[in-house]
């Protein structure tokens, strides 16, 4: 399998804390498919800045706040 | 998860690499299975048939029309909407991936034909490079859309 990013995110608890926003909604919100949102939920994908960036807008906040760096600090 | 529910969740660019590899995997069967039983009935390898090749591509085309229009048919909407930066990665990874592989075959003939010389040998292998990266190619697709980019 391929290695994980070590980039965590609160994806799934911001959509349910939104109005139990679907997956779908989300990914027409910002421009990919439900799979891409179910892949970067999943920790499967690491989303591009753009699409980041267009993911903490739909919740109303900063990109820091929906994704995490996992990794020990000297990575 | 059942089956239908598993093809049903599958991205449609997941459903036509799936139904490509199966339609290629089948194609390269029936052509080289003619392929086979003409060296076989000659007593060494059959020369390229122009005929098998129009067939192979003709049963191709057909059958990549029909199924291409029967998975957009039921999907219009995945269908019409472009490919997003996941689909992208995908498709660029498992080309650039299947293109090693042509290159490969490609070699491999040329090593062969240089040892023994046949021409017709040669053709055939080339042709079944062209087969094995595009086949190649699907899978890697589906093996991407499976396990992560």
């Amino acid at each position: 399998m391929a290695k994980a990013p070590p980039i965590s995110n609160r994806i799934r608890e911001l959509r349910e804390s939104h109005g139990n926003m679907s997956q779908a909604a989300l990914a027409d919100s910002i421009g990919v498919t439900r799979q891409t949102v179910i892949a970067i939920e999943l920790g499967k994908y690491s989303p591009s800045l753009e699409s980041a960036f267009r993911i903490a807008r739909v919740f109303g906040l900063g990109i820091e706040d929906v994704f995490g760096w996992d990794a020990p600090a000297a990575e | 998860m059942s089956l239908f529910t598993s093809i049903r969740e599958m991205p449609f660019r997941e459903k036509t690499a799936w139904a490509m590899a199966t339609l290629l995997t089948a194609g390269g069967i029936f052509y080289f299975d003619k392929v086979v039983s003409l060296s076989r009935a000659l007593g060494e390898t059959a020369p390229p048939i122009i005929g098998f090749v129009i067939a192979y591509v003709v049963l191709i085309i057909i059958g990549s029309i029909i199924l291409m229009s029967a998975l957009a048919a039921s999907s219009a909407r995945e269908a019409e909407a472009p490919a997003d930066e996941r689909e992208r990665q995908i498709q660029d990874k498992a080309g650039h991936w299947s293109g090693y592989m042509l290159a490969f075959a490609a070699f491999g003939a040329l090593l062969n034909f240089s040892v023994d010389g046949d021409g017709n040998m040669l053709f055939h292998l080339v042709f079944a490079g062209l087969m094995v990266s595009q086949i190649a190619e699907y899978v890697f697709q589906i093996i991407l859309y499976r396990r992560g980019v």
